[in-house]
């Protein structure tokens, strides 16, 4: 039984801690994704239809892990993705999460439905940092998120492409997840029986979302499901001239999280971006689309010497970061990653998390023969069906 | 359940599972993170299917063969494994004495607790010796002198254990060596009281063949993930291995190779023999598994090396494929180790009678005179879609 944060030692032991210390509805939020959860499912698992080859004899005494994205240099091959809604995993939110990516020089990627605001965000971590940008009804909050987020200083903006629409995640309507959680009947017993959480979530601070309450009322005062939020605020009609427009409105380092074909990644360069995330979302919007990993070779092939490539999702082991890394992404991202360990120990569970994928890297990577992340490329990778 | 009713790997692993304590058990069982690789080193077997042919008058097939330079009854042995008075209390003289019964290579790990002399003195059948480059490089040698004058055979050098795999049932157990009670662990320790006697009235447990120049393996409680990421040197390149070979100066084999560019690399050093191995799925999980690569590395080296298959192997037919896809021979450890749990040298010799039966049987089936006739031809890999 995982009890506390020094038995964790993977993904699965910091997902069960979580497991005892969130409600029910806040844990499946986290845990759940659409439909029948088969794209979750094949994200991790599509690492195991290739398997790594090692070369021995290399001399591998020390491994530098380090990689260049949006021309910012990070110490590790990995970042911790935007995730909406981190006071409700724990207090301390976003702060926990900022501070744990500075302590490791990785990039912290920080969600519009952040619950905590840009400008705290800066003036704690000097530290690579990115936005994530929904594009909403309202053009206003457009425009006020943009020049935030820029007066902020935030290294890259990433748009995100793939929740033109709510994704069926069928937990949460089970669970009546809503943001802030209402209390409902079949969820009381949950909060009730983790009053260490109810007590966290009622006493340290109010909870809001700092980047839309000025514009919307979803923000604060209304239960709203987020599912509800993606369908009636954001705007359907987003096309590519307006994410080309966002692109030079913003003036920087510019992505596109959730590109999944290679024509729109092609299609990425055009309209000036300099990165993408091949992303499903974490499985939580489409269920039977391609996981990141199987698609990751053809976009690699197609644009990846003209903008970083990022592999996002399914991602639980440094052995699945270097079969990614082998493929030619330039770095990879989760939001699970670091989630569950957010909701197992705060700060100091992140770091933990962090930690752990690090040692693996760095064993995996003198396992490998490997002193750097350019040593890896196809030639270290036999795909099992071919 | 008892020895006699022990008829396959599972049989032994349920039995050992009995009778160890349970972090001595996991120590054997284990693979590193998700096991993915330990899991797939066995199905990686099941995705070709052998084609028998019929009325080739075979009567009793001839399964012996030449390895290292000596011939050996059968095409299977005993890989080094570190430890084995953790097992059984005989340890390394349990396995040596019935590898000889069985006209077959024992290995002695630089982490054995039987030392080089007191084995040589009991054995006179094939015997390999396994070496790691250690930071100290007055071990290594010693090592290498101390086996040419106890008359071992052949040596192989561990090339993929520069750094310890992250196996997370030991941080579990709490497993050290040599074993340190927790309070977790104790109950379990309690409830295998033979175990346990045998453990404290038998000889002091140490690392007999490097007790001389590190206290590393007697005096503290280390765990093995310590003691690799101290002792062995992250550094060994291709120089410290030719030196090795050349010191040795007889048969040589690297084990852990799975590249086919490494394989080809191993020639040019001087060694004789490579193992395709990844440490039984303990050191870097999403690695290849040996039967998967052992064809590649076959066809680009087959001719030049003896290609030893390590790892994955449980049955008869497995040994029979991974010869038809190219190896000389197979060696196991957890297999082997898990029927030294279970009975001692009695144990491992009846599981060595199980595989030379198996072996037999199968080869009468394929219609195989011996093993010469087992080639590619023989197997068909399942549709690749």
């Amino acid at each position: 039984m995982i009890m506390r944060l020094k038995d964790c030692h993977n993904f699965s032991d910091f997902r069960k801690l979580a497991k005892l210390k969130l409600p029910s509805p806040i844990f499946h939020y986290i845990d759940g994704a659409a439909d029948d959860e088969i794209t979750y499912a094949r994200n991790t698992s599509a690492f195991d239809d290739v398997d790594l080859v090692p070369n021995v004899l290399r001399g591998v005494e020390n491994v530098d892990l380090s990689t260049t994205i949006f021309g910012k240099k990070l110490d590790l091959p990995f970042y911790l993705s935007p995730t909406a809604l981190q006071r409700l995993f724990h207090y301390d939110g976003e702060r926990a999460v900022g501070k744990a990516a500075k302590k490791f020089n990785t990039m912290f990627g920080v969600s519009a439905l952040a619950t905590v605001s840009v400008e705290e965000i800066s003036s704690m971590i000097d530290t690579p940092k990115m936005f994530q940008f929904y594009f909403h009804k309202d053009r206003g909050l457009n425009d006020s998120c943009l020049e935030r987020a820029k007066a902020a200083k935030f290294d890259v903006m990433a748009l995100t492409v793939d929740t033109i629409t709510g994704g069926n995640r069928e937990r949460d309507l089970r669970t009546g997840f809503t943001s802030p959680p209402k209390l409902t009947l079949s969820s009381l017993f949950s909060f009730a029986t983790k009053p260490m959480w109810g007590i966290n979530y009622l006493t340290k601070g109010k909870f809001e979302l700092p980047h839309l309450q000025d514009f919307v009322k979803e923000g604060t005062s209304t239960n709203s499901s987020i599912g509800n939020y993606f369908s009636t605020m954001l705007d359907q009609s987003m096309n590519w001239k307006d994410a080309e427009k966002l692109c030079s409105q913003w003036g920087g380092h510019f992505a596109l999280k959730g590109v999944m074909s290679v024509e729109d990644a092609k299609r990425a360069v055009d309209i000036g971006c300099t990165g993408i995330m091949v992303s499903n979302h974490g499985g939580r919007q489409l269920d039977g689309s391609r996981s990141p990993f199987d698609q990751l070779a053809e976009i690699v092939d197609a644009v990846g010497d003209k903008l970083d490539v990022i592999c996002e999702g399914g991602i639980h082991r440094g052995t699945h970061m270097l079969k990614a890394l082998s493929l030619g992404a330039k770095a990879c991202s989760g939001g699970r990653l670091y989630l569950y360990a957010l909701a197992a120990g705060g700060q100091a569970g992140v770091e933990r998390a962090i930690e752990k994928y690090k040692s693996e890297l760095v064993r995996d990577m003198k396992l490998m023969g490997c002193t750097k992340i350019s040593d890896l490329n196809r030639d270290n990778l036999r795909f099992r069906r071919t | 359940m008892s020895l006699k009713n022990c008829y396959n790997f599972e049989d032994f692993r349920k039995l050992a599972k009995k009778k160890l304590p349970s972090p001595i058990f996991h120590y054997i069982d284990g693979g590193s993170d998700d096991e993915s690789t330990l899991r797939r080193n066995t199905d990686s077997f099941n995705e070709c299917d052998l084609v028998p042919n019929i009325l080739a008058s075979v009567g009793k097939p001839d399964l012996s063969t030449t390895l290292f330079g000596r011939k050996i009854d059968m095409p299977i042995f005993l890989s080094p494994a570190a430890m084995q008075r953790l097992y059984h209390p005989d340890g390394d003289k349990a396995s040596a004495r019935a590898a000889e019964k069985f006209g077959t290579f024992y290995s002695m790990s630089s982490m054995g607790n039987n030392s080089i002399e007191e084995i040589s003195n009991i054995s006179s059948g094939p015997k390999l010796f396994q070496l790691y480059v250690h930071k100290d490089r007055s071990i290594s040698d010693d090592l290498i002198d101390r086996s040419r004058r106890s008359g071992f055979d052949a040596m192989c050098l561990t090339v993929d254990t520069l750094v310890a795999g992250n196996r997370e049932k030991d941080h579990r157990t709490g497993f050290t060596t040599p074993p340190k009670l927790t309070l977790q662990s104790l109950i379990s320790f309690a409830m295998r009281p033979n175990w346990v006697f045998n453990y404290l009235t038998g000889k002091k447990f140490e690392l007999s063949n490097v007790k001389k120049k590190t206290d590393k393996g007697t005096s503290i409680a280390k765990s093995v993930i310590e003691y690799i990421n101290e002792q062995y040197d992250p550094a060994m390149g291709w120089k410290d291995a030719e030196y090795c070979a050349k010191k040795w100066n007889g048969p040589f084999a690297l084990k852990g190779v799975m590249s086919v560019e490494d394989a080809k690399r191993a020639i040019d050093i001087g060694c004789t023999a490579i193992m395709i191995s990844n440490h039984g799925g303990r050191q870097l999980d999403g690695s290849r598994s040996p039967f998967d690569q052992v064809k590649a590395i076959s066809d680009a080296v087959g001719d030049k090396l003896e290609i030893i298959l390590d790892g994955g192997v449980r049955r008869g037919t497995h040994v029979l494929k991974a010869l038809a896809a190219g190896a000389k021979a197979c060696s196991f450890g957890k297999m082997f180790l898990f029927s030294l749990a279970a009975g001692g040298q009695k144990g491992v010799e009846h599981l060595l009678q199980n595989m030379h039966d198996e072996i037999n049987r199968n080869m009468v089936l394929m219609g195989c005179k011996n093993l010469k006739e087992l080639n590619s031809s023989k197997l068909i890999y399942r549709s690749r879609s």
